[in-house]
């Protein structure tokens, strides 16, 4: 079961000036005071802020990684054992979402997903998800299949090896339709890069909804996945 | 401060270590061993017992004695009724999310006299409490900080119970870290490599797998798995099995086999897979004398059974055991994403993995020779210890990103789990959730946190409920209620709420669905202080009665002696008014009145010690030994 991300929660109104809790210097939303060098309190829950980088989609997974260890190095409770009771806490907060953040980011589609989430552009398909247009009879065809291989399992008899074979088929067939899905939703990241940062609302909205449409249709394909699976190994 | 030691708390042997210098090392206890047997007794005058005499208890007194306790830690009874089939736990019918175990009391063995209840934290404590004293022992000084190891697998509420053990003896627990974790800490230490490695944890009572990518110094978990019930135990228990089949067979009349015997045979059946471990077979020879009364066949007081267990046969036996860890290897590796050919190295860890079969199916598995030239009992210790320094500020180049070993979910609408922190999220782990209200003037919200993999929350474990109290009255979903759900580095969670609408933290009330309260706690603190000065007074009273009957015999000796005569009629009187008084105080149970009349005797008899002394010097020059005198 697929959660929600937690939205970000903006912890200081904006405009607002962060200071150093312990020598007031201004702190511009970093993880130490650079004049004091003491953890702070995490600005923002803001997964790319927390890696140090910008909004981006095509992300290199060993940049990530060494911005993830580097970070650890610097924020993991192990460092703050003998420090005071506000540090160790600040230092939890922070290695969490730092954490939280990797966790997230190193996935392209979970990325996608938080990226459109924070962009107030995530729309998930109705409940009763619709299979998209072009699927809709090779559906129709899997889903008959699957109820009357349910059936025959149900009565306790052997799957006739035809069955079988035809929903090892619908098995690839499937897996290739993922891995297309997938194709697309990176080649798609290139279009979301492109654009400037601080792009105006109406240039993100048409990039924002090509990428909603594809997680959905990703996200339809993959639970008649799923239910391929638990009909096999049952 | 005291110092600070790593220690690992083992299903079948507990080790203290402590690190100087970057070596980790494990400290020795009295008898000159590190493994210190995880068994506690309580002897017939109420005292507790700890280690390997009380693991010698175990063939004496079953009824008072208790090993592999830490299968019970952070469970309920309802989890371990299968165990209590195989295992000679005797559980307190009124135990319920808390389990309580009875020792002492048994009416077929002695005494009623001293029997007490425990629960799993307490009894670890005792443990806990022993390997402390080895450790000050070892360095002169107060040892009050730990790192404790736990199986990876272990769920909160296990963990929740180790902490309270730490806590209950008198540590303050500085991290948990996964067993696996720590033993691959010790394994990279003097080796600085990078790669890839699986470290697979076959120890008494538990399995471990854990698949660690090492780069540059930091050891991070990419997953884990396990089975926080499958050990060597379950050999031993399996053994065990076998061996009362093969002697029921021998007896007409079958008797059960009561708690001595088993243990027994326990004893023995642990002999023999030890010694199949490096021998092809084992000659094993049942006597049914060496079984306490009460077992024999009919008539049948002399029988004895002998016959040849080969490596092959044991292996047969066991193999369903062993294949039962290979499925959770096989997870961990999927949830790694990665392939067993993808695996740069293999250690093993835990005693279990001394077995040919463990190390061939292992070997089979990944396709490559394990690592298994650490001691596989030392190694969680030493990394424990290596932990333990790393937070003291001593190695700095070595860090450990672990993760939670199970899904953190939360009951939603219909009993079904919302997942919120995946399994294999590294720790520190959060996740944050908005609840409302969903009538109007609803005052207080009810939240269910529950850790697993399964769809439903009754197949998942129930970890705590959570109320959200007091919520100002407010029409229905208008409410914003900020839940943080974390996860530190001990792999515990912690919950915090905030009301969204005036930016205020907002109550949770926790009431865990396994363990103890910080009430009972507290209360077992208290109780364990007070518990530890009858201890004191019992030993000061022993001591003080052994030096009184020493005395009271030297003196009784001495008043007889020829030269005794020398004494005048009332120094004589004196010395006898204190001998009597002294006889009647040893009788009583107060250690500081008798210490009081010892030392009034001591001066009484000044003078007489002085004669003795005199004679016995010219005896000497008589010609005369000493020890004639």
């Amino acid at each position: 079961m697929s959660k929600d991300q937690p939205k970000p929660t903006t912890l200081t109104p904006e405009g607002a000036v962060l200071l150093c809790w312990s020598c007031q210097a201004p702190v511009g939303g970093d993880a130490f005071c650079r004049s004091c060098m003491k953890i702070q309190p995490p600005a923002q829950e803001d997964y790319y802020l927390a890696l140090g980088l910008d909004r981006k989609l095509a992300l290199a997974a060993g940049d990530l990684e060494t911005r993830f260890h580097e970070m650890s190095w610097k924020l993991h409770p192990d460092n703050f054992h003998k420090a005071s009771v506000l540090e160790r806490t600040l230092s939890l907060k922070q290695s969490s979402i730092l954490n939280d953040a990797y966790r997230t980011l190193r996935h392209p589609v979970a990325r996608t997903e938080y990226l459109l989430r924070i962009e107030g552009a995530r729309r998930e398909g109705a409940k009763k998800q619709q299979a998209p247009q072009d699927l809709l009879e090779e559906v129709f065809a899997l889903n008959e299949f699957l109820d009357e291989m349910r059936m025959e399992k149900r009565a306790g008899h052997a799957v006739p090896e035809e069955l079988a074979g035809r929903l090892k088929e619908a098995k690839k067939n499937f897996e290739a339709k993922l891995k297309k899905v997938d194709d697309e939703l990176t080649a798609t990241f290139g279009n979301w890069d492109a654009l400037p940062t601080g792009a105006a609302a109406e240039a993100k909205k048409p990039v924002l909804d090509r990428l909603n449409a594809i997680l959905n249709r990703r996200s339809y394909i993959r639970n008649l996945l799923e239910d391929v699976q638990e009909v096999m190994e049952v | 401060m005291g110092k600070v030691v790593g220690i690992d708390l083992g299903t079948t042997f507990s080790l203290v270590a402590y690190t100087e210098f970057g070596q980790p090392n494990c400290i020795q206890g009295p008898a000159g061993t590190t493994l210190c047997p995880s068994v506690v007794s309580l002897d017939e005058d109420g005292q507790v017992v700890v280690g390997e005499l009380a693991r010698q208890r175990l063939l004496t007194h079953p009824e008072r004695t208790i090993y592999s306790v830490k299968r019970l830690m952070g469970r309920g009874v309802e989890d371990v009724r299968e165990e209590l089939k195989i295992f000679p736990f005797r559980i307190d019918e009124k135990s319920k999310n808390v389990i309580r175990v009875r020792l002492g009391g048994g009416a077929e063995h002695r005494s009623n006299r001293g029997e007490r209840v425990f629960t799993p934290p307490e009894i670890s404590a005792f443990i806990l409490r022993e390997l402390k004293s080895w450790a000050e022992t070892f360095f002169g000084e107060e040892v009050d900080r730990a790192v404790i190891t736990v199986p990876a697998y272990f769920n909160d509420s296990q963990r929740q119970a180790t902490k309270d053990a730490g806590t209950l003896a008198g540590l303050e627990v500085l991290r948990l870290v996964n067993e696996p974790t720590a033993a691959s800490l010790a394994y990279g230490l003097d080796k600085r490599r990078n790669g890839r490695i699986a470290v697979y944890d076959f120890g008494g009572g538990t399995f471990d797998i854990s698949i660690l990518k090492l780069k540059d110094g930091i050891f991070e978990v990419q997953s884990t798995n396990g089975d926080t019930h499958l050990g060597g135990d379950d050999i031993d228990n399996l053994l065990v099995e076998y061996l009362v089949e093969k002697l029921n067979a021998c007896f007409e009349d079958r008797q059960p086999l009561d708690a001595l015997v088993r243990q027994h045979l326990r004893k023995q059946a642990i002999q023999i897979k030890h010694e199949l471990s490096v021998k092809e077979t084992v000659a094993v020879h049942l006597a049914t004398w060496d079984l306490p009364q009460g077992n024999h066949g009919s008539g049948a007081d002399k029988l004895q059974l002998s016959f040849d267990l080969s490596r092959a046969e044991f292996e047969q036996m066991v193999e369903p055991i062993i294949e039962r860890t290979l499925g959770p290897v096989r997870l961990a590796l999927k949830d790694a994403g990665l392939k067993p050919a993808e695996i740069d190295e293999v250690v093993l860890v835990g005693g279990s993995t001394r077995m040919p079969l463990v190390r061939r199916r292992v070997e089979e598995l990944f396709g490559r020779k394990p690592h298994c030239e650490l001691n596989p009992d030392e190694v969680v210790a030493l990394g424990a210890a290596v932990q333990a320094d790393i937070l003291e500020g001593g190695v700095k180049d070595m860090l450990l990103l672990d993760v939670t070993p199970l899904s953190l979910g939360i009951e939603t609408m219909g009993g079904a789990v919302a997942r919120i922190i995946p399994r294999n999220s590294t720790i520190p782990a959060s996740a944050s959730e908005m609840f409302t209200t969903a009538v109007e003037g609803q005052t207080s919200i009810d939240i269910h946190v529950l850790q697993g993999e399964r769809e439903m929350a009754r197949d998942c474990r129930s970890l705590a409920r959570f109320q959200l109290k007091p919520i100002a009255p407010a029409p229905a979903g208008l409410p914003r209620i900020e839940v943080k759900f974390l996860i530190d580095a001990n792999g515990i969670l912690t919950v915090a709420a905030a009301d969204l609408h005036t930016g205020r933290e907002q109550k949770v009330e926790v009431k865990p669905s396994y363990g103890l309260s910080e009430a009972e706690i507290e209360r077992m603190i208290e109780e364990s202080f007070t518990f530890a000065e009858q201890d004191f007074k019992q030993r000061q009273l022993v001591e003080a009665r052994n030096e009184a009957e020493a005395i009271l015999k030297a003196t009784e000796k001495s008043l007889g002696d020829e030269s005794a005569s020398l004494l005048g009629a009332g120094e004589r009187a004196a010395i006898e008014a204190s001998l009597a008084e002294l006889k009647a105080v040893t009788t009583g149970e107060d250690y500081k009145k008798i210490r009081e009349v010892i030392d009034q005797l001591n001066q009484a008899t000044y003078h007489l010690a002085e004669i003795l002394m005199d004679s016995a010097v010219q005896a000497t020059l008589k010609g005369k030994k000493l020890n004639e005198v």
